[in-house]
């Protein structure tokens, strides 16, 4: 059975040209949500970006699960209408079972992320 | 078949991720201001044939993007 | 009526002529309906109602064939129920069986404030003509045993209205009826010839273009489906019309009787059974604008869960055929009848999901404005002219599904 955690994260939202150009410690995950947005785990909140205009503030708003990827890859060939990246590590996001859900697929696991209001209705079209 | 919309950051999706957005155009013979008005509010093009558009990626990036679209075959044209 | 004792048609197919007093665009169920009340009712028989394809080809051949006169607004209600009690007659006018079949419609509702909307319903119903009454679950349930009052735990049923005058007829049948019984009185129906153009003289709309050449009239009235921006623009005429998919399908036989039509507005979902014993499911527009016939998975899919949480006994049949209409969706979920602003041009449009009932009403109505040059009272709210003049006619509670 699935279960999510709260994910406290930072949220940037800046220039694209600055995130693409910005340096993350190596010890931060950072998806890239937009093109001018993107959100780092676990949370930076002296993150700078070479935006004057950055707005940079915390974020508890998203929920995850890390799964083996024999246990995802099933789950997600169920409850995906479109096709997964073949990189790794690599970030997606799209529906996953009717939820707007944000994947990181490393090399052998997968972080499933949602947004925390849809956790309970995740877990149970997942199980 | 079901439309598929190409998301300039997220990739192809189905069309159900995203949200429709009109571009009104007023005809460019509407000359008074209130008819102009008039127009933009209620009155659509609804061509039969390419239009351009606007969709809200609301499944994944929360952006949006612009499309050509034929109405007639909902074939995709090309993505802006 | 029945099949039995009908007689054959003989339909008398004659070459079109260079002017028609009225020519009537669309071969639908509007068009035909208003050129049969023009030659039956007003004795206005030099009248053509030229159509692209086949009569009912379109969006007449298309719908799920609900009659109700259950809306959420008085100028609503007169109007359906006026097309509500014209079918009741018209196969005895007609002498056509179209296979009406009275079947009531029931409104079920899953929240506290659906459930105020369908008792509102249920008292503009009662006070402007229509039955409707307010029920409980225990009635509900009486009404349609099939029904799974908790909703599969997600949608219960905490109550809902019941229309018993609704019902159903056969779409083609309909169509063929007002076709004939122009026809016999002098109308000429031109199938396969294309509208391609409107003539304008002196600011107004003397004729049309078509493939078969130019034919004069003395007035034009569009009454086609799903094209009517494209046609009302020859004349300049601006519409506020948005044109939709909207899909349904049937399942094979289903073996008892499903005596009702099953509706949930809140659900946007909507079921009855054909004389086949197919159960007919339908569900709401697509959300782009688009003239595709197409069909998706994503709508079977989404419309068979809502039609299995409801309706347990769903799950054990199959789809059997999926198709695509075109709705004209108009801002406020409400038709647009009458004149258009251009002298010789009148629309009959915005007929969105709720067209197949308002055939009768909306072609006797159009016939009475065109014999008289008057808009009648009926159809008078429905004007073109209500969208600069903010009288919006909005109905959506009522109409956003069939």
């Amino acid at each position: 059975m699935l279960a999510l955690n709260r994910i406290h994260a930072t949220r940037i939202v800046a220039t694209p040209s600055a995130l693409d150009s910005a340096q993350w410690p190596d010890d931060r995950l950072v998806f890239r949500i937009a093109a001018d947005e993107a959100l780092i785990t676990p949370p930076m909140a002296n993150a700078v970006v070479s935006d004057p205009y950055a707005i940079v503030v915390a974020d508890s708003g998203f929920a995850g699960a890390w799964l083996p990827m024999e246990e995802a890859l099933p789950l997600l060939e169920h409850a995906c209408e479109w096709e997964l990246p073949r990189e790794r590590p690599a970030f997606a996001q799209g529906s996953v079972a009717g939820i707007p859900a944000k994947l990181w697929i490393e090399k052998d696991r997968v972080l499933l992320i949602v947004p925390a209001p849809f956790v309970a209705d995740f877990e149970e079209r997942m199980a | 078949m079901s439309l598929q919309i190409s998301c300039p950051h997220c990739g192809p999706r189905p069309v159900e991720e995203f949200l429709y957005g009109e571009i009104p155009v007023v005809p460019d013979s509407i000359t008074d201001a209130d008819a102009r008005d008039l127009d933009r509010a209620f009155m659509r093009n609804n061509p039969e044939g390419p239009q351009t558009e606007r969709w809200f990626h609301l499944f994944g990036c929360r952006r949006w993007l612009t499309l050509r679209r034929d109405t007639r075959t909902d074939e995709v044209m090309e993505a802006g | 009526m029945n099949e039995f004792q009908e007689k054959k048609i003989k339909f008398a197919w004659p070459e079109p002529k260079r002017s028609y007093d009225v020519v009537i665009v669309g071969g639908g169920g509007h068009g035909l309906a208003t050129a049969y009340y023009l030659a039956a009712r007003h004795g206005i028989t030099n009248v053509a109602v030229l159509e692209r394809k086949y009569i009912g080809a379109g969006n007449s051949g298309r719908n799920t064939t609900i009659i109700r006169a259950n809306y959420g607004i008085p100028e609503a209600v007169r109007f359906y129920q006026r097309s509500l009690e014209l079918y009741k007659h018209l196969e005895a006018e007609t002498d056509r069986w179209i296979m009406h079949k009275q079947k009531g419609l029931l409104n079920v509702a899953h929240t506290e404030s659906a459930l105020r909307t369908e008792r509102a319903r249920a008292e503009v119903n009662t006070a402007f003509g229509a039955k409707t009454e307010f029920v409980a679950p225990k009635e509900i349930k009486e009404i349609c045993p099939q029904i799974d009052l908790t909703g599969g735990n997600v949608w219960p049923v905490l109550g809902g209205s019941y229309h018993p005058e609704a019902a159903t007829a056969r779409h083609d049948r309909a169509v063929w009826a007002f076709a004939e019984g122009a026809m016999k009185r002098g109308v000429h129906v031109h199938q396969r010839i294309e509208v391609r153009g409107l003539t304008m003289s002196g600011g107004r709309v003397t004729g049309v273009e078509t493939s078969a050449g130019p034919i004069a009239a003395k007035a034009v009235v569009g009454a086609v489906g799903g094209h009517v921006t494209t046609l009302a623009s020859m004349a300049g005429v601006r519409l506020p019309i948005r044109t939709h998919p909207l899909q349904a399908y049937v399942t094979n036989h289903y073996d008892l009787q499903f005596d009702v039509i099953a509706s949930s507005p809140g659900l946007l979902f909507y079921m009855s059974q054909t004389a086949r014993g197919e159960m007919l499911v339908g569900a709401e527009i697509d959300r782009q604008p688009s003239y595709s016939y197409g069909s998706t998975y994503h709508f079977l899919q989404h419309c068979s869960h809502r039609a299995i949480t409801l309706f347990p006994f769903m799950r054990s049949l199959r789809i059997l055929r999926q198709w695509t209409g075109v709705c004209d969706m108009s801002p406020d979920y409400s038709p647009i009848m009458g004149k258009t602003g251009v002298d010789g041009f009148l629309v009959t449009t915005g007929w969105g999901t709720w067209g197949f009932k308002a055939i009768p009403a909306g072609g006797e109505q159009m016939a009475q404005l065109i014999a008289s040059g008057e808009t009648p009272e009926l159809i008078a709210p429905f004007g073109l002219d209500r969208f600069a003049s903010d009288r919006m006619m909005a109905d959506r509670g009522s109409a956003g599904t069939h």
